[in-house]
């Protein structure tokens, strides 16, 4: 874990990191370093990973039926920017 | 109380506490039933419609719902009314209180001192009696720990007991709804209230909900309770040891069997750095729909990603933005095998090697917390010692098993509030409440 | 040299849904945007995915159809990206464990069989769709949650034919199973075509071009072999072909670059935390298999046992509503090949100048009166031309329509004969003309006694009645 590590971490992210912060990060990894250094000392082999406190498989699926929609007012009230009913950004180039 | 009076208290504690970031006035009882009346505090990660949820965060320090969590549309039809959203560590991450964008939360009983985290508003404002009931999440400790630093009762049932949805997520493996109540009794009530099977939520307990308080006691006679050797082991206060010693010595005189239990020390210690990469891992992929787009404190940008970044940039806190770029690198797909997926790993072996532990007795003690509430700038531990490993941080094994938990306020240590954690087998909350109650009761008749 | 084309399809076919795949809102086209969205399509905090019955019900009869293997345990993962189409900042989708695997397709092309092995079938959702204006993009959740599936091909194909006939099979069989209203235009239906080019004696494949955003069969058609011209001329001039993703323009008549990917994206797949495996019941999986719709090949036996030939059928599976329209019809008509007739020709003319519309203006069960009058000589063929081009236009039916316009028809001998009869007297040149073997005088006859008639007369009748009157002269 270096610097430029983080900041393309930061990037594919989708925010920035101040130089003191990118810097903060890279000392406390290797302090974190140690930490996570513990897991090692567990067997694993033939254990397969634990997604779900529970397992057991579950047996119902809903029912195809439409019984829950939000008004179109409702929908973009919180939208920064809304036209003519839909939300809008900036061109997105494709 | 009445709803007046808590929000006198609510107004009253907030300078001081800063447990709060909306008291809420307007709300009104829309249902009879067995919270008619009572006034009710939300953890700000607590979706209410039309009611500003923050999360704890800037991002989302405009953010008006359009929906109800369903807990919510629980306690309205059970006659509840909400009183306030409650100060809670930015986003549900930070055990201490002190990461909220709206500022640090202060323990009531010593203002220089934390109330713990992240669900540090909710415990506050029960502790300070401005209400008997407040809701929490739990993720690693957020409700048992701060219940222990302030003094109030603070429970998490078992995984999947109460609905998660419409809860602004942690780690969605690890969440779970908790609360904070005056005593037991109301404890046990409000997970007939909160709890049952919800169509919104797959991962809910495919049960109606539970009717505990009716069939509630306190007789131990017979039971058989697990002292947790390697915390008490890791715990090197007197005080702390005197008081946890007392309260099974009165469980021993109310008929109950004491023994020891023990579980494998080296994998008790991974316990910390498995729910670190598991927990942030999550939580990272989990965020990435607060982008400003759609909802949120959105920042202007000429193209979308700039948006997107400015509004993130802005809007987390620095210590969320650490915690995703770890929880980023753990996730990445060469990274996985080493990180996510051996922690995930790990968890089985931990949550094996607990239950089998559990499954010796009918409900494990603990101390909850090594002493008491640690002061505002932090506590200085070394990270590595069992006293941080374990002492500090056992109760996440409730978390990793889905395990119901409890953390009950027993007698102060160094004049400040302390509390003692039980974990009971899986589905099993009527063992846990039981035991809740007898010591409890043995507390307030004095040991 | 010739070199090979290899050529895989990804297809992304959206489920006929009620509601959406992980909520319950609307799944529907509509114009209005952002009226069938809920807080689960929109991606706001604190929701959680619920799965779709019947989406999985339709995945399986698209696994069933292809032969695939099923996987009955239903795990979903997360694919994280950022995008503006993608509210959540990831896709649930099912990356490691798909619902079916190591299906396959056969259809014919020039006459041959071809087998096309498929890779996965895969449930995941559908974006929220994005409208770009000049200075800002619009976007619409409607889409957002939408039930999706898609269909992964090995490269098994070989030639823009084989792609299109593939595509086209598959797409027909999943519209006829009512998995998909597989509109290409409307985007219900899409294709991503994978294409390389490799040196005919070499074991090493060439680099991979992806085409995407195609619209119909025939621009896939024209797109692969647009492609193919690209790559052959830039291998023979000793270029390399650029790993990239292309589209196709229909102006241009040749392939496009969009803009080139940056290094591969890592999507963070990681099993989605808020859906446990969902373990399907074997007996709902068998009542699905039992109850699968007739395919495209079924009804094309069907009809051929009702009498239709090779060419018509083919004709009436290749347009379900059509199908459909023609099979009602035919349960309450006397003349079942008259339905056929009528429907290959008159109403198939119809439907390419109104599309959908027509079924809504002229039902089966109007189609079928309509028809019977013609069985029982209430009108002529050549009425009923006309009539059923009003019923298009006014949905009324039938008889109401000919006692509207007064249209009768003649079939009485001596009404009919009167006009043969006049008719032979002004044209003599016909009688002549008859008997040197020059059947068209028979047509001009009965052409005459048409005009005459004002189109009334029967013509099948007056053809025989001015052959025997021929006869005699």
């Amino acid at each position: 874990m270096n610097k430029d590590i983080i900041l393309s971490l930061a990037e594919e992210l989708n925010f920035t990191l101040s130089e003191g912060e990118v810097e903060n990060i890279v000392n406390e990894f290797h302090s974190l370093q140690d930490l996570l250094s513990l897991l090692e000392t567990i067997d694993t082999e033939g254990v397969s990973e634990m997604v779900y406190p529970f397992e057991s498989p579950l047996l119902t699926l809903r029912d195809d039926e439409v019984t829950h929609e939000l008004s179109q007012s409702q929908a973009l009230s919180n939208a920064h920017k809304v036209k003519e009913g839909y939300v809008s950004v900036p061109k997105v180039v494709k | 109380m009445n709803v007046n009076e808590a929000i006198n208290r609510l107004k009253e504690i907030q300078s001081t506490t800063n447990a709060c970031v909306t008291i809420i006035e307007h709300d009104v009882k829309t249902h009879e039933g067995v919270l008619s009346d009572v006034p009710i505090a939300l953890k700000d990660n607590v979706i209410t419609k039309g009611i500003l949820t923050t999360g704890g965060s800037k991002l989302l320090s405009n953010y008006i719902p359009p929906y109800n969590a369903t807990i919510v549309d629980k306690i309205k039809q059970a006659g509840g009314i909400i009183v306030a959203k409650t100060t809670l560590d930015e986003l549900g991450m930070g055990g201490t209180g002190t990461a909220s964008f709206n500022g640090p939360v202060k323990n009531p009983f010593d203002l220089t001192r934390q109330a713990g985290g992240s669900s540090s508003g909710s415990a506050v404002v029960v502790a300070a009696k401005a209400v008997d009931i407040a809701i929490g999440s739990d993720t690693g400790d957020s409700v048992r720990k701060p219940a222990s630093y302030v003094g109030v009762v603070g429970t998490k049932p078992t995984y999947g007991r109460i609905s998660r949805y419409g809860i602004i997520p942690y780690a969605s493996s690890l969440d779970h709804v908790g609360y904070f109540t005056s005593d037991v009794r109301l404890a046990a009530l409000m997970c007939d209230v909160l709890s049952g099977q919800d169509k919104m939520d797959h991962t809910s307990l495919p049960y109606p909900s539970t009717t505990l308080a009716p069939q509630l006691h306190d007789d131990v006679k017979g039971k058989v309770y697990g002292i947790f050797k390697e915390v008490l082991e890791a715990i090197d206060h007197p005080q702390t040891l005197k008081n946890f010693d007392a309260v099974c010595k009165a469980l021993e005189s109310k008929g109950a069997i004491i023994k020891t239990i023990s579980m494998n020390e080296t994998i008790l210690r991974t316990c910390l750095p498995t729910y670190y990469i598991i927990a942030n891992c999550e939580a990272t992929a989990n965020h990435s729909n607060l982008t400003g787009v759609n909802f949120g404190l959105t920042q202007e940008g000429e193209d979308v990603e700039t948006i997107m970044t400015n509004t993130r940039t802005h809007g987390f806190g620095p210590l969320i933005r650490k915690r995703f770029v770890i929880g980023s690198y753990g996730l990445k797909d060469e990274n996985q095998d080493k990180l996510f997926r051996k922690a995930q790993k790990v968890r089985r072996v931990i949550v094996n090697e607990f239950n089998r532990m559990l499954s010796e007795c009918d409900g494990l003690i603990a101390p909850a917390t090594t002493s008491t509430a640690p002061l505002l700038e932090g506590a200085n531990m070394n990270v590595l010692s069992n006293a941080h490993l374990i002492a500090e941080n056992y109760m996440v094994l409730a978390n990793f098993s889905g395990a119901p938990s409890i953390t009950v306020p027993i007698m102060p240590v160094d004049g400040l509030p302390h509390g003692i954690n039980l974990t009971c087998k899986i589905e099993d909350e009527a063992t846990m409440f039981q035991l809740a109650l007898a010591i409890e009761t043995c507390v307030k008749e004095g040991l | 040299m010739k070199r090979d084309v290899v050529i895989g399809i990804e297809i992304h076919c959206e489920l006929k849904t009620n509601s959406k795949m992980f909520s319950a809102s609307r799944n529907s086209i509509n114009d209005t945007p952002n009226i069938h969205v809920n807080e689960i399509d929109l991606g706001h905090p604190g929701v959680l995915p619920t799965l779709n019955k019947r989406a999985v019900e339709l995945t399986l009869r698209a696994c069933m159809l292809t032969h695939c293997e099923i996987d009955s345990l239903i795990k979903f993962d997360r694919k994280n990206y950022y995008y503006s189409d993608l509210p959540k900042g990831f896709q649930i989708t099912q990356q490691f464990h798909p619902i079916g695997k190591n299906g396959l397709i056969e259809f014919e092309v020039d006459q041959q069989r071809k087998q096309v092995r498929l890779d996965r079938i895969h449930m995941e959702e559908d974006t929220a769709k994005q409208y770009h204006l000049e200075d800002e993009t619009h976007i619409d959740y409607n889409r957002a949650g939408v039930p999706l599936i898609e269909i992964v091909s090995k490269p098994d194909m070989s030639s823009a034919k084989e792609a299109k006939e593939y595509v086209s099979t598959l797409r027909n069989m999943l519209i006829f199973a009512e998995v998909t209203d597989g509109k290409m235009e409307e985007g219900s239906l899409r294709c991503d075509i994978n294409i390389s080019l490799k040196e005919a004696d070499s074991v090493q494949f060439g680099t991979k071009v992806e085409i995407k955003n195609l619209n119909s069969l025939n621009n896939i058609e024209k797109a692969i072999e647009a492609e193919i011209l690209r790559q052959n001329q830039l291998l023979d001039a000793g270029e390399k072909v650029l790993m990239q993703t292309r589209r196709y323009d229909e102006t241009l008549k040749t392939t496009v670059a969009m803009r080139s990917k940056e290094s591969a994206v890592d999507y963070r797949y990681f099993p989605e935390p808020n859906l446990r495996p969902i373990q399907l019941e074997q007996a709902w999986i068998d009542s699905i298999q039992a109850s699968l719709p007739k395919t495209p090949q079924q009804w094309l036996e069907h009809l051929i046992e009702l009498g239709a030939t090779v060419i018509e059928a083919n004709i009436l599976i290749n347009n379900k509503s059509l199908l459909d329209f023609f099979i009602e019809a035919s349960k309450e008509v006397k003349d079942v090949r008259l339905a056929l007739n009528w429907t290959i020709t008159e109403v198939t003319s119809l439907v390419n100048i109104m599309q959908e519309k027509l079924f809504e203006m002229v039902s089966s069960h109007h189609f079928a009166l309509f028809l019977n009058c013609i069985s029982d000589k209430v009108i002529s063929g050549k009425q009923a031309k006309d009539v059923l081009k009003w019923m298009s236009e006014s949905g009324k039916d039938a008889q109401t329509l000919v006692n509207e316009h007064g249209l009768v028809m003649v079939s009485d001998d001596t009404a009919l004969l009167n006009w043969i009869d006049e008719a032979i007297q002004e044209n003599p040149q016909s009688i002549l003309d008859f008997k040197q073997g020059k059947d068209r005088a028979v047509g001009f006859l009965v052409g005459q006694v048409m005009k005459k008639s004002k189109g009334q007369a029967d013509p099948a009748r007056c053809n025989a009645l001015v052959r025997a009157r021929l006869l005699e002269q």
